[in-house]
C-alpha cells in the first residue's frame, strides 16, 4: 500500500516537472529563432522621463573626474583593461583652462549587474562624463541610471543594435547616451559578406553567448547571411561564459559539415572552444570566423596552434590620430607602439575620452579658478563632435551611434594577427 | 535545422562516446566521494577542489617538460610524469584538509565538518582563481595526437580511447586495492562499523587517512585527463565537474564502489545525449548548459523512485 501511494505520488511530481519544464523551453525560445525583419530591434523607452542634467562645480585647483566603466577584473579583463588605459592615455599633458584631468575607474565586470553599480558609484565620485560601460549587457542595464543622473556616457565597445532609439533622440530616451564603435548589425554585414563572397563558404554553424552582445552579433549575422544565400546549418548553439565542454557541440558541428564555423563570443570561451575543435580530425580543418570579442592577444597565448588560420572582423579603423593614440599608450603601459594594435577597442576608447575633453574645453567656464560645468551643455556638445580621431573621424549621429562604419579583417598567421586586404584570404 | 530524428547513427555514436568519455572522469571523481562518505558519513565537499589541484599539478609538470615543444614519445612521458605529480599533489591536499578541517571534528555533531567542507572548498578554488591566477584560465598544450578508430558508425578518436581506457585502468587498481588488500579490508571493515573494527585492532585513523588518499589520487587523475581533453584548467573548476560527481555518487548509491562507477558513466552519458535527444524535438534550441539542467533532473528523477540509489547500501547500526 504505501509503495504504491510512493510511485503515484511520484509520478504525478515527474509529470508536473516535464510539463513545466516544456512549457519553460517552448516559451523561453523565440528569441533564438531569428529575424524579427525591422529596423527597430526590440528597443524600449517605456517609462521614459527626461535627463536630470545637473551643473558640476570643479573648485580650485582641484582635477576634473572623468569616470571609467570597464571589465578590470575576470575573464574579459584582457579587453577591459586596455580600454580603460586607452581612454587615460587621451588626457596625456592635457588641462582644461588649467584643472587637471582625474579618471576614476570602476568595475563592470562587462555583466548586467555590474553597469549600474559602476555607474552608481562613479555618480557618487561625481564625475562629470563617463567613458563606458564596456559591454553591451552591462551598457543596457546602466542606461537609466545614468539618465536619470545627468551623466553622458560613451561606450567604446557596447555594440549591441537596440541600445540606441533608431528613430533619433527627437523621441528623447537615454541622450547621455553615446558610443564610438561600429554596431554588431554593421559588424555582421560585413562578416557575411566577407564570408560568402571571398571564403566562398555557402554554410556556416553559429555559437554564441548567450549574453546580450553574442546573441544579437549571432543574429545579426544569421540575417545577413541568409539574405547574400548562405544557409545556417545545425542549430545555432548558445553557450554561458566559463563553458569549457564544447564536445557536445562539436559532435553537432561535425554533422552538419558546415563550410565555416561563426562563433559570437568573447576569446576565454573562443580559446577552449578552438582547442576542443582541433582536437577533432574531423573539425580540424574547418574555417572559422569570430566576432571582435574574440580578437585578443589572449587567444593567441591561450589557444597557440589551436587559433592557426582563423579569421576575425574588427569594427573600426585606424584614424589620423592612431600613431600619438600608439605613442601614449606605450608610454603608460611601459610596452611597444604596437601593443596598441593588440588593444581592441582601444582607438574608440581614446577617441571616447578625447570627445569628453574636447567638449569640457568648450563647455567649461572659469570664474576666478572655479570651474562650472553645465552637463546638458556637455551633452549637447558632445553631440557635436566632429574630430579626427585615432579610431577615424568622430562624429556622432543624432540618436548617440556613431557615424560612418567600417570593419577590418585579420587572418591568424603565424601566431601573430595579420591584417588582410579587401578580399583577400 | 536537423529534421527530427535523422540524426545520423554516427552522430549518436559520437555523443555517446562523448558522453562516455566525460563519464570517465566523473567515476573517478565519484570514487572519492563514495569512499569516504561510506567510511565517515561525511559529504567531502572539498574533494573537488582536491580534483583542481591535480590538474594543476599535471599541468605543472606538462609544461615544465616543454609545454607545446613536446612529441613522441617525450608525450607520454610527460602524462605518465603528470599523472604521477596529480596523483602526489592531489593526495598531499587530501590529507592536508582531512587532518586540519575534519579530523578535530570527528565527534562533533554532522553538519560541523559539513561546514568545515564547504569552508574548505570555498577557500580552495578562491585562493587559486583570485589569489594566483586572477580569474584566468590555463590551457593544457595540445600534444596528445589526433586520429580516430572506426568501428562502423562509431568513431573514438586516441585521446577518448585513452582518456576511458586509464580511467578503467586506474578504478580496476582501486577496485584491486580494495577489495584485495589488507589496506582494502581494513578500509570496507572500518566503513562497516568504525568501533567494531577498532575494537577488532584496526588503526581507524590509518584506515581513513589511505580512504583519503585513495580518493584523492583517483581525483587527482581525473584532473590530468580532464586538462588533457578539454583544455582549459582554472581555480573554479572543481565545482561543477564535483557537484556531478557526487550526484553520480548519490545515483550510484552513496558508499558503493561500484555504484560510483556506474553513476559516472550513466550521468555523462544522460548529460549529453539528453540534451541532444530533446533538441531533436522541433522548435527546440536548448544551449549547452542545459546538460546540466538535464543531468539534474536525472538525478531527481531517479531518487523519486529509488531514494538510496541504484547499488543501496546497508545501513550501518549504530550502538
Amino acid at each position: 500500500m504505501r509503495i504504491r501511494d510512493h510511485r503515484s505520488l511520484g509520478l504525478a511530481l515527474l509529470a508536473l516537472v516535464a510539463l513545466f519544464s516544456l512549457a519553460v523551453v517552448a516559451c523561453g525560445d523565440d528569441d533564438d529563432k531569428g529575424s524579427n525583419g525591422g529596423a527597430t530591434r526590440g528597443f524600449s523607452a517605456a517609462g521614459y522621463k527626461a535627463a536630470g542634467y545637473k551643473a558640476y562645480t570643479i573648485e580650485k585647483d582641484q582635477p576634473i573626474k572623468i569616470g571609467i566603466s570597464s571589465a578590470l577584473s575576470g575573464d574579459v579583463k584582457g579587453l577591459g583593461l586596455p580600454i580603460a588605459d586607452s581612454a587615460t592615455v587621451a588626457a596625456d599633458g592635457i588641462t582644461i583652462k588649467g584643472h587637471k584631468i582625474e579618471f576614476v575607474r570602476e568595475d563592470d565586470l562587462c555583466k548586467p549587474e555590474g553597469g549600474p553599480a559602476a555607474a552608481d558609484r562613479l555618480i557618487k565620485a561625481n564625475v562629470v562624463a563617463v567613458v563606458g560601460p564596456i559591454c553591451s549587457g552591462g551598457t543596457r542595464a546602466a542606461l537609466k541610471v545614468y539618465d536619470e543622473a545627468g551623466l553622458t556616457h560613451i561606450s567604446p565597445s557596447a555594440t549591441a543594435g537596440d541600445l540606441s532609439n533608431p528613430q533619433g533622440r527627437a523621441e528623447g530616451p537615454y541622450v547621455t547616451f553615446f558610443r564610438v564603435p561600429v554596431l554588431n548589425a554593421d559588424e555582421a554585414r560585413e562578416q557575411a559578406n566577407y564570408v560568402y563572397d571571398v571564403l566562398k563558404a555557402k554554410t556556416a554553424f553559429v555559437v554564441f553567448d548567450t549574453d546580450d552582445y553574442g546573441k544579437d552579433l549571432s543574429q545579426q549575422f544569421q540575417e545577413s547571411f541568409k539574405k547574400k544565400g548562405g544557409k545556417i546549418v545545425g542549430q545555432p548553439t548558445g553557450y554561458e561564459k566559463k563553458q569549457s565542454d564544447f564536445n557536445s557541440v562539436i559532435a553537432n558541428i561535425k554533422q552538419a559539415k558546415p563550410d565555416v564555423i561563426y562563433q559570437a563570443g568573447f576569446y576565454a570561451e573562443a580559446t577552449v572552444f578552438l582547442q576542443q575543435l582541433r582536437k577533432d580530425n574531423d573539425t580540424k580543418n574547418i574555417r572559422y570566423m569570430g566576432g571582435d570579442g574574440v580578437k585578443n592577444d589572449e587567444l593567441l597565448t591561450g589557444a597557440k596552434d589551436a587559433a592557426e588560420g582563423i579569421y576575425l572582423a574588427l569594427p573600426g579603423t585606424l584614424g589620423s590620430e592612431f600613431g600619438a593614440f600608439a605613442k601614449k599608450y606605450a608610454a603608460l603601459t611601459k610596452g611597444k607602439e604596437s601593443d596598441a594594435e593588440g588593444a581592441t577597442f582601444g582607438p574608440e576608447s581614446y577617441d571616447a575620452a578625447a570627445a569628453i575633453l574636447k567638449a569640457l574645453e568648450k563647455v567649461a567656464k572659469d570664474s576666478g579658478g572655479k570651474l562650472t560645468i553645465d552637463g546638458k551643455a556637455l551633452n549637447e556638445a558632445i553631440l557635436k563632435s566632429d574630430f579626427a580621431g585615432a579610431s577615424g573621424q568622430v562624429k556622432f549621429q543624432n540618436n548617440g551611434d556613431r557615424a560612418g562604419a567600417v570593419v577590418r579583417f585579420f587572418k591568424v598567421q603565424g601566431g601573430k594577427y595579420v591584417q588582410l586586404k579587401a578580399n583577400e584570404k | 535545422m536537423t529534421p527530427l530524428f535523422l540524426s545520423t547513427a554516427e552522430f549518436w555514436a559520437d555523443q555517446a562516446v562523448n558522453g562516455l568519455t566525460t563519464g570517465s572522469i566523473y567515476a573517478l571523481i565519484a570514487l572519492g566521494y563514495t569512499m569516504v562518505y561510506g567510511i565517515l558519513q561525511l559529504i567531502n565537499f572539498a574533494h573537488g577542489e582536491v580534483f583542481m589541484v591535480g590538474a594543476f599539478a599535471g599541468y605543472g609538470v606538462v609544461m615544465g617538460l616543454g609545454g607545446d615543444e613536446l612529441s613522441g614519445a617525450m608525450v607520454a612521458v610527460a602524462i605518465l610524469l603528470a599523472l604521477l605529480a596529480a596523483g602526489a599533489a592531489s593526495g598531499a591536499t587530501a590529507l592536508t584538509i582531512e587532518r586540519i578541517a575534519y579530523r578535530p571534528l570527528r565527534r562533533a555533531p554532522r553538519l560541523a565538518p559539513l561546514i568545515s567542507a564547504i569552508g574548505v572548498s570555498v577557500f580552495l578554488s578562491h585562493l587559486v582563481d583570485d589569489g594566483f591566477l586572477d580569474g584566468q584560465s590555463k590551457y593544457y598544450p595540445l600534444i596528445f595526437p589526433t586520429g580516430d578508430i572506426s568501428l562502423g558508425p562509431v568513431s573514438v578518436s586516441y585521446l577518448q580511447l585513452f582518456l576511458m581506457g586509464a580511467s578503467l585502468l586506474m578504478m580496476g587498481a582501486l577496485y584491486w586495492v580494495v577489495q584485495r588488500t589488507r589496506v582494502g579490508r581494513a578500509i570496507r571493515a572500518v566503513s562497516e562499523n568504525k568501533d567494531n573494527a577498532s575494537l577488532m585492532g584496526i588503526d581507524v585513523d590509518r584506515a581513513i587517512v589511505i580512504t583519503f588518499l585513495l580518493g584523492a589520487i583517483m581525483a587527482g587523475f581525473a584532473g590530468v585527463l580532464y586538462g588533457l581533453f578539454l583544455s582549459a584548467i582554472r581555480g573554479s573548476m572543481g565545482f561543477l565537474p564535483g557537484v556531478k560527481a557526487f550526484t553520480a555518487a548519490v545515483l550510484g548509491g552513496i558508499g558503493s564502489v561500484p555504484g560510483a562507477v556506474v553513476g559516472g558513466y550513466l550521468l555523462g552519458l544522460t548529460e549529453t545525449v539528453g540534451r541532444e535527444l530533446l533538441n531533436e524535438i522541433p522548435g527546440v534550441n536548448l544551449p549547452n548548459e542545459w546538460k546540466d539542467v538535464v543531468a539534474f533532473a536525472v538525478l531527481v528523477v531517479v531518487l523519486i523512485f529509488r531514494p538510496t540509489g541504484i547499488f543501496r547500501q546497508k545501513e550501518t547500526k549504530r550502538a
